[in-house]
């Protein structure tokens, strides 16, 4: 299995204060990882790190293929942009634009491929506002498949939507993880995440630690690691 | 006695044409302000351009005596301003790009503030007030731009306009999909490759230079109109980001000539009609959005 993402002995943080520390880990081809971890453990400044938004303070990061495709939490976007879901999703091109700056007739076609891909290629024309939760998701995963990623970054992408939503959009991912590509998502929702995925990257209180989704998130594991976080939260006795 | 339209198109077409330049390619600007929540700069930025135009006026004599302006004499820049236009529209500049430069240091650094940019624009509004105390010839020159009367406009600054709009324009119409997503969408654009410091380096630049070359021939209130109410206008009946940028440009250009019309026919100020006229725009969008709920 070819490798994808490396991390050694990373760490990340602002103000040249690490947030989390002491990171070492490898993301193969066909990989399906899930980051969680209580709220302000640490778990977006490690994917910003990931992604290369923020540089390690120490430590090396790799990335070793630059097919990476990056779906942020749809609540970033701003809602007064007139944009359509076709718009959106040709902006994962915008990347290898012309000497014109223009779209190529590929990139056209590959939006519309991508937006088929995800179900969603009728309501290419709606405002990307007026869709449901679920169906703004899964345009930016279809953005994120205009870069034919190899490696696919994924932020909260369940949060905030109903429940058949949350299914077609793992359906989706589940779907293209089988396909080949490797899948590092980020959630708040254990559940999910334990159903969904085959390795939990648990991140909290600064501190990383790697396992099996069945074993790690079993209640008495997180009971053990939620009595640590309460253990060594400021003014705990 | 009645002036014929042609007689008016004789009289005024480098004004109207000028007018018409700033009501197509402003909007466009105003629609990236707008979308990326900074509308407020459409209005301290002119401000600043007033006061740097003022702060030339006060300047000159020394400037003439130490540095020269061509043959110009200090009298003959003073008694014909349009003379010292291109002087004029430096220190425009200088002043608009130091007013942006400051405030995008400052959202850099804490964020982006509303009540940062209406404090620039009481220092800007104080500055112009505070060098037109200094030169009788500038404020003059200034109460001439903030009322709006555009009717002066000569064959120079039309040239001026014309060429400094039409390259803004031809940056929005090459750029236009970086400038969107860098806009839209940061972060993207930085995982994608996209360099987006010089692309918000870009937009600055645009806007630092509309503000400054309109400010300086239109006077600040038609810019500001200008920037503000067509991408206002145009919002709520936009389906795409091409049709909005389409629409805010074509309800600019309608508000100009609307403007044109009930200024010759009302005696009206032209800038002031023209800001009236985008005004009205914003009605029958507010209308439809009322409708749809």
């Amino acid at each position: 299995m070819s490798d994808l993402l490396r991390l050694t002995k990373a760490s990340f943080g602002y103000a040249g204060k690490p947030t989390v520390a002491g990171i070492d880990l490898v993301i193969g081809a066909g990989d399906f990882v899930g980051i969680v971890g209580p709220n302000g453990g640490g778990k977006t400044t490690m994917f910003r790190g990931i992604l290369g938004l923020l540089p390690p303070l120490v430590g090396r990061v790799e990335r070793l293929t630059s097919a990476v495709g990056y779906v942020p939490q749809r609540e970033s976007l701003d809602a007064v942009f007139p944009v359509t879901a076709e718009e959106v999703v040709q902006m994962g091109a915008f990347g290898r634009l012309n000497r014109m700056r223009r779209l190529s007739h590929e990139d056209k076609a590959l939006a519309l491929e991508s937006l088929e891909r995800v179900g969603l290629v009728e309501q290419r024309r709606a405002s990307f506002s007026a869709l449901s939760g679920g169906q703004r998701q899964r345009v930016l995963i279809a953005r994120a498949l205009m870069v034919r990623p190899k490696l696919l970054l994924l932020d909260e992408p369940t949060s905030g939507v109903d429940r058949s939503a949350q299914s077609r959009i793992l359906d989706l991912l589940v779907g293209l993880n089988e396909q080949g590509m490797a899948i590092l998502l980020v959630s708040h929702q254990l559940l999910m995440v334990r159903d969904t995925v085959r390795r939990v990257v648990w991140v909290y209180d600064g501190r990383v630690e790697h396992g099996d989704p069945a074993e790690m998130l079993k209640p008495e594991n997180l009971d053990r690691l939620y009595a640590t976080i309460e253990r060594d939260a400021p003014g705990a006795s | 006695m009645d002036i014929s339209w042609a007689d008016r198109w004789h009289l005024f077409h480098f004004a109207m044409l000028a007018a018409a330049c700033a009501g197509l390619v402003c909007p466009l600007l105003g629609s990236f302000l707008y979308l990326r929540r900074t509308s407020f700069y459409g209005i301290a930025l002119p401000q600043f351009a007033t006061a740097g135009v003022v702060f030339g006026f006060v300047v000159l004599p020394w400037w003439v005596a130490r540095i020269g302006l061509g043959d110009l004499s200090a009298d003959a820049a003073l008694g014909e301003p349009h003379a010292a236009m291109n002087y004029h529209l430096v220190w425009a500049a200088v002043f608009t790009f130091g007013g942006l430069s400051w405030l995008d240091f400052l959202a850099r650094k804490s964020g982006r503030d509303v009540g940062r940019v209406a404090a620039a624009f009481a220092i800007a509004s104080a500055a112009t007030i505070l060098f037109s105390r200094m030169s009788a010839v500038g404020a003059s020159f200034v109460d001439e731009l903030l009322q709006g009367e555009v009717l002066g406009v000569g064959l120079h600054q039309f040239e001026t306009i014309a060429v400094l709009l039409g390259l803004v324009l031809a940056t929005f119409v090459i750029f236009y999909r970086d400038l969107v997503l860098v806009s839209y969408d940061r972060e993207m654009a930085q995982v994608l490759g996209v360099r987006v410091f010089r692309f918000e380096l870009l937009l600055t630049i645009v806007t630092g230079l509309t503000i400054s070359v309109g400010t300086m021939s239109l006077g600040p209130l038609i810019v500001f109109g200008l920037l503000v109410l067509p991408a206002l206008a145009a919002r709520p009946w936009a389906r795409s980001m091409t049709s909005y940028l389409l629409l805010s440009s074509g309800f600019g250009l309608l508000a100009v000539v609307l403007g044109i019309l009930a200024s010759f026919e009302l005696d009206l100020p032209m800038g002031a009609a023209i800001v009236a006229a985008a005004g009205l725009e914003l009605i029958p969008g507010f209308v439809f959005r009322r409708m749809r709920r």
